[in-house]
């Protein structure tokens, strides 16, 4: 989903406009089935979009302006720097061989009281994620428990969850219907008392697989949280989404997120992702 | 008298017309309850329909200073006004805190979540304007939520809605619900207990400070839904099994009860004092046919003015449901004195026509008088600076002068009306001229005699009385709270002493800390600092060139506003980063970190200085031991800090950097509920909120947690020229009652004046206007002494009863003193009026007090408190009043028979009037 979006593709517009979408480079597979106008299977269509949003390239890196606004207008920024690497080589999607393990390395430039942060990841498949906090005023390293990822992300609208990707193991997942331009998905969570939400909604580009909009909606089927992909661009060849918003109904509150400076395939090291780096930060990526 | 001439053609118009007179007010009431009623069933153009307000926010006019920060505090802390639920578990030994009551508070949880419904006509729209038509095809309807009222879900504090730091396993910390489901053990439950004791913010509020208890905090919307909302609630948990007891309290709670339970108790009040005075009326005057006639008048007189307050549009408040038991007293008061009259000379006429020409003339004067003192003040009470009350002194005028119309009009006509067989042997047995040897009677004579032969033994004692009095007044203590406006017993009494002896509190008070809006920046100062970090940038091994580009943008940059300002450095650095090549970079993103740092120094409230003031501040205001907790910035920031470093206690303090302070409110983001943080601080960081949680919502308290702020603040000025003002329900109580308290002393002293100089007018004479005046003074006199000395607070009920006690008291004097005089006239002498003036007119007094003081006595059963002030306190005016004047009036004039009615004014009327007989 959200955070997703720096991998994924699209301005919405284009989507629309477009008839065919650009063929991916890179290993990627040709949409054949979106191609010949067959509607993919379910499985194919959330797996395409898992992989649109947070599996392209071996690895990637941007920088993000995000902008959290309340329901009174007053904003504040934050700007930080995503490095994300993959375990697996594999980019094909129909074995499900690109999922894999995943690493995050999140550093936070602005404000300048939270210079220096960074938010590290490590994606397991099968067991709790481990996380990393560092907090640089403090000279403190900490652990974040991993009991609960659908928390807020640094006070924006964005859970963890959103940034890190929630696995499709977690729902269970239906064709709604399908429309001139999207899927319409519905995934239900397989342990509904780990979320908040009762089911979500994804509107899934035909041509690309970019969930374009995303609605949550709680026990009484009241939708309280949308998240939308508003500008997608190609980057090296993947349809990468640049500028994403996700809302809360609830609070009013909106967080704006804008993706510059994206890079695919960079080459990032896998010692970036521990432990050491998150006091010297890997400074030749993060620029 | 052309006055008098003018009256005595009116009523002799109602005696030749009665039938007239009759049907032309039937049709006015009828009318004007037409024009108020019917708006309420179909629409009417330029009419409105009733219209409730039960909001004691609104005795303060909406754009009061005081209200309109509160208005824009709240607004500006994201705060609502909040039902307090509190569940009490006595008979288990752990509490509240077992595995049966937890699910249960969670299920209750979950229903008030639901309690929110949508707000009519208003519908956000959809604003995502940059994309293009149809892109969004096919998505659902609506991408805002559509507004709703009630409570707000996401702003609840309950167990399963509030978050847990803590730790967690290998030195970890913890975000995660603190009741994410209902315990599946009692042993589990208690942990839930255990976590939340930790956390300063939800210990004492969320969980009582015993353990036992739990209170969750439901915000809504707006004030008048909290009626509802605690219905459903109570609905709810009507069928718990368990000794599970829940209890619904708050300020707004109280408020919105109040309007409910207000419009139950006029409808039985104000009936029963009716139906009293009626029963008294008829055990005095015998004929029922005759006594029906002040109620007609008092009916009418209190339901035109009534339909004549929707018709002009006013709300129906607190106050103004008032009226009617404040209009139908005075409005039976002129005609008792008719009938009184009417009774005691028709024997003597033995015919209705004659006899209520001689009554009517008499009375004229002295009644016309009366209204008109009363009326004055009434009206004194529009010039009060609360709108409320404002419109209850004007309508109740209105009211007084429609009674005076009718009872000058409508009772001689009635009385035409009436069967002429139906009044055989009607009167009073002593009347003029025989004795009277009913124990009024013969109480009478007693006082008369003995006021006249002892008058100065009666001075001593009205000098010590008003002594009394006098220190009893020092004694008064200003003081309301809306909780206290319903009995001991009341649901809402009860559960205001559970929650608040278990709990932080359930008043909630706010102090808003503000930084001036925009410091300015001092460019000399910022350019020196350059300097400074020009040289660490030297010391790096990074390019010091790039300082003077920036020095010289800073210098061409215009001071004015520090936002405006940085935001322009702030962007003139970035652009430069994002365009820097080589290690140019890493010095611009040192440049950058360097602007957005002397930025954030405007965010005051992440100032470790700052915040140890605001922790001083706070330990001050805690001292009061009604304050029971107070939840702040300085909290948050302890608490977080305490987890992160390892949950050890010594680390619960502000950390040394506002860096590190930055982030540890950035870490307490990361958790379900980081607009939490909002009510606390404004995200400028230079607006910070106090929570405090009172366990009174007395005015005198709330008060006395003012004084202490204003003392902390003369001894620990504040930093950074912050300034510190409360809001919040309580304090607003404590702004209006000021108002009142100061705008009544204002008016009763303006009214007392214009009383004061209408007596002198219809007496002709300085001392008569001054005798007058005095069983009025010695009257409110005793009274306030009374509430002084047993130590009934001084609340809004109080404060209003000065005007009516003002327009009742004097009404005595006047009967007394036009009586006396007259009779003078006709006897020759004071001392030879004496017993005349002891016969009907004292007689006419005394029914006029024991007829309304008994009959307001059923307010005592009312449930609501301001009701029994107002019965038990018209009582005691009417009452004492009527004492004072009956016992110092003779006594005064006894001393000063030479002076008063030796008036020249008089001896030239006497003459007058004895030619016109001659």
């Amino acid at each position: 989903m959200k955070f997703s979006h720096r991998f994924s593709s699209l301005l919405l517009a284009s989507v629309c406009m477009m008839s065919t979408p650009p063929l991916l480079a890179q290993g990627v597979e040709p949409q054949a089935t979106s191609a010949n106008n067959a509607t993919p299977s379910v499985d194919e269509i959330v797996h395409r979009t898992n992989h649109v949003s947070y599996f392209q390239g071996k690895d990637g890196r941007a920088q993000v302006q995000m902008v959290i606004t309340d329901d009174q207008g007053r904003s504040r920024q934050r700007s930080f720097t995503i490095l994300r690497r993959d375990r697996s080589d594999s980019e094909a999607v129909t074995d499900h061989a690109y999922l894999g393990e995943q690493q995050l390395y999140v550093y936070f430039n602005r404000p300048a009281d939270v210079n220096k942060m960074v938010f590290m990841v490590h994606k397991k498949r099968q067991a709790d994620d481990d996380r990393w906090l560092y907090l640089p005023a403090l000279d403190l390293v900490k652990r974040i428990a991993a009991s609960d990822k659908r928390t807020s992300f640094v006070g924006s609208d964005y859970f963890y969850e959103d940034v890190s990707g929630r696995s499709v193991e977690e729902d269970t997942h239906e064709l709604l219907r399908t429309t001139d331009n999207y899927y319409v998905l519905r995934h239900t969570p397989k342990d509904p008392d780990s979320v908040e939400f009762a089911y979500y909604d994804m509107y899934v580009h035909k041509q690309s697989f970019i969930p374009v909009q995303v609605e949550f909606f709680d026990k009484n089927n009241s939708k309280y949280r949308v998240s939308r992909a508003l500008k997608v661009d190609d980057i090296d060849g993947y349809p990468t989404v640049t500028e994403a918003s996700m809302e809360n109904l609830n609070t009013g509150s909106k967080t704006l997120m804008r993706y510059s400076q994206v890079r695919y395939n960079i080459g990032l090291p896998d010692d970036v992702f521990t432990e050491r780096y998150l006091r010297t930060p890997p400074r030749q990526y993060l620029r | 008298m052309p006055t008098t001439m003018l009256a005595d053609k009116a009523v002799y118009f109602a005696l030749s017309h009665p039938k007239t007179v009759a049907r032309v007010t039937a049709i006015v009431t009828l009318v004007l309850l037409a024009l108020a009623a019917v708006p309420n069933f179909v629409d009417v153009p330029g009419l409105k329909p009733v219209t409730v307000d039960t909001d004691p926010e609104n005795m303060l006019s909406h754009d009061e200073p005081v209200r309109v920060f509160h208005d824009e505090a709240k607004k500006r802390f994201d705060l609502n006004d909040i039902v307090v639920v509190g569940i009490v578990n006595e008979a288990n030994p752990q509490g509240v805190f077992n595995q049966a009551s937890l699910k249960r508070i969670y299920d209750l949880t979950e229903f008030a979540k639901t309690l929110n419904w949508p707000a009519e006509d208003e519908t956000e729209p959809n604003t995502d304007a940059e994309l293009p038509q149809g892109a969004r095809e096919g998505f659902s309807e609506g991408s805002s939520g559509e507004t709703r009222k009630g409570v707000v879900a996401v702003d609840i504090i309950a167990p399963s809605t509030v978050d847990n730091i803590e730790q967690g396993g290998l030195g970890s910390v913890n975000f995660s619900w603190l009741m994410p489901q209902p315990p599946t053990s009692d042993a589990e439950a208690l942990q839930v207990r255990d976590r939340a004791q930790r956390i300063p913010f939800l210990n004492g509020t969320l969980v009582s400070e015993d353990g036992k208890a739990i209170a969750l905090y439901l915000p809504i919307t707006s004030k008048d839904l909290s009626w509802r909302v605690s219905n459903a609630l109570r609905d709810y948990v009507e069928g718990w099994e368990g000794d599970d007891k829940v209890y619904i309290t708050g300020l707004p709670v109280a408020e919105d009860t109040f309007g409910v339970e207000m419009f139950i108790q006029m409808a039985i009040s104000a009936p029963l004092a009716m139906l009293t005075i009626f029963l008294l009326l008829w055990w005095f005057f015998k004929r029922l046919v005759l006594v029906t006639s002040p109620m007609i008048v008092a009916m009418v007189s209190a339901l035109a003015t009534m339909a004549l307050l929707v018709i002009s549009g006013n709300t129906i408040h607190i106050m103004s449901s008032m009226i009617p038991i404040f209009i139908m007293p005075i409005a039976v008061l002129d005609a008792i004195h008719i009938l009184s009259e009417f009774f005691d000379r028709y024997p003597q006429h033995k015919d209705r026509r004659e006899t209520l020409k001689v009554v009517m003339h008499t009375l004229f004067a002295p009644m016309l008088f009366t209204t008109l003192t009363t009326m004055a003040g009434f009206l004194s009470l529009a010039l009060t600076p609360i709108p409320p009350v404002q419109v209850f002194g004007i309508f109740v005028a209105i009211g007084v002068f429609i009674a005076w119309l009718l009872t000058m009009l409508f009772i001689p006509a009635y009385i035409m009306l009436i069967d002429e067989s139906k009044l055989q042997g009607y009167g009073h047995a002593g009347s003029v001229g025989e004795e009277d040897h009913t124990l009024m009677g013969r109480g009478l004579s007693a006082i008369g005699r003995g006021t006249t032969r002892r008058p100065a033994v009666v001075l001593v004692l009205t000098l010590l009385v008003a002594a009394v009095a006098g220190y009893g007044i020092t004694q008064i203590k200003i003081n309301d709270n809306p909780i206290k406006w319903f009995g001991p017993e009341h649901d809402i009494r009860v559960a205001d002493r559970v929650l608040n002896d278990h709990f932080g509190g359930t008043y909630m008070a706010y102090l808003a800390l503000s930084a001036p809006q925009d410091a300015g920046v001092d460019k000399a100062q910022l350019r020196q600092a350059l300097q400074v970090k020009k040289e660490e940038l030297g010391s790096a091994g990074l390019n010091t060139d790039l300082v003077e580009p920036l020095d010289a943008f800073i210098a061409s940059q215009a001071a004015g506003q520090a936002d405006d300002f940085f935001s322009a450095v702030g962007q003139y650095v970035e652009t430069q980063l994002s365009n820097a090549a080589g290690d140019d970079y890493y010095a611009w993103d040192e440049l950058a970190i360097w602007v957005d740092a002397r930025r954030q120094q405007q965010q005051v409230f992440k100032q470790p200085e700052t915040l140890h003031w605001m922790a001083q501040l706070q330990q001050a205001l805690v001292a009061d031991d009604k304050v029971g907790k107070i939840n702040s910035l300085v909290d948050v920031v302890k608490t977080v800090h305490r987890e992160l470093l390892l949950g050890e206690e010594q680390a619960f303090r502000i950390p040394d950097t506002a860096n590190a302070v930055g982030q540890t409110l950035i870490t307490y983001q990361n958790s379900h509920r980081p607009q939490d943080l909002w009510h606390f601080v404004t995200p400028d960081y230079r607006q910070a909120n106090l929570w405090l949680q009172l366990t009174s919502g007395d005015n005198r308290d709330m008060e006395a947690v003012m004084t202490r702020l204003d003392t902390f603040l003369q001894d620990h000025p504040a930093p950074q020229g912050i300034e510190a003002d409360w809001f919040g329900l309580t304090y607003i109580n404590v702004a209006w009652q000021d108002k009142m308290v100061k705008g009544m002393l204002k008016s009763f002293a303006g009214s007392f004046l214009v009383v004061l100089v209408m007596m002198v007018l219809l007496f002709r004479s300085w001392l008569m206007g001054l005798l007058s005046m005095i069983p009025l003074t010695l009257t409110v006199g005793f009274i306030y002494g009374v509430v002084g000395l047993i130590g009934k607070d001084y609340d809004m009920p109080v404060a209003i009863l000065s005007a009516l006690s003002l327009g009742l008291a004097v009404d005595y004097a006047i009967h007394f003193l036009a009586r006396s005089r007259e009779a003078v006239r006709q006897q020759g002498s004071w001392k030879a009026a004496v017993s005349h003036v002891f016969g009907e007119p004292a007689r006419a007094i005394s029914r006029n007090a024991i007829v309304l003081s008994a009959g307001f006595l059923p307010l005592l059963a009312a449930p609501l408190v301001p009701y029994q002030t107002v019965g038990i306190f018209i009582a005691a005016i009417i009452l004492c009043a009527g004492i004072a004047t009956l016992v110092i009036l003779p006594a005064m004039a006894t001393l000063l028979q030479h002076q008063i009615f030796k008036h020249p004014m008089y001896k030239h009327q006497m003459q007058k009037q004895n030619a016109e007989k001659g």
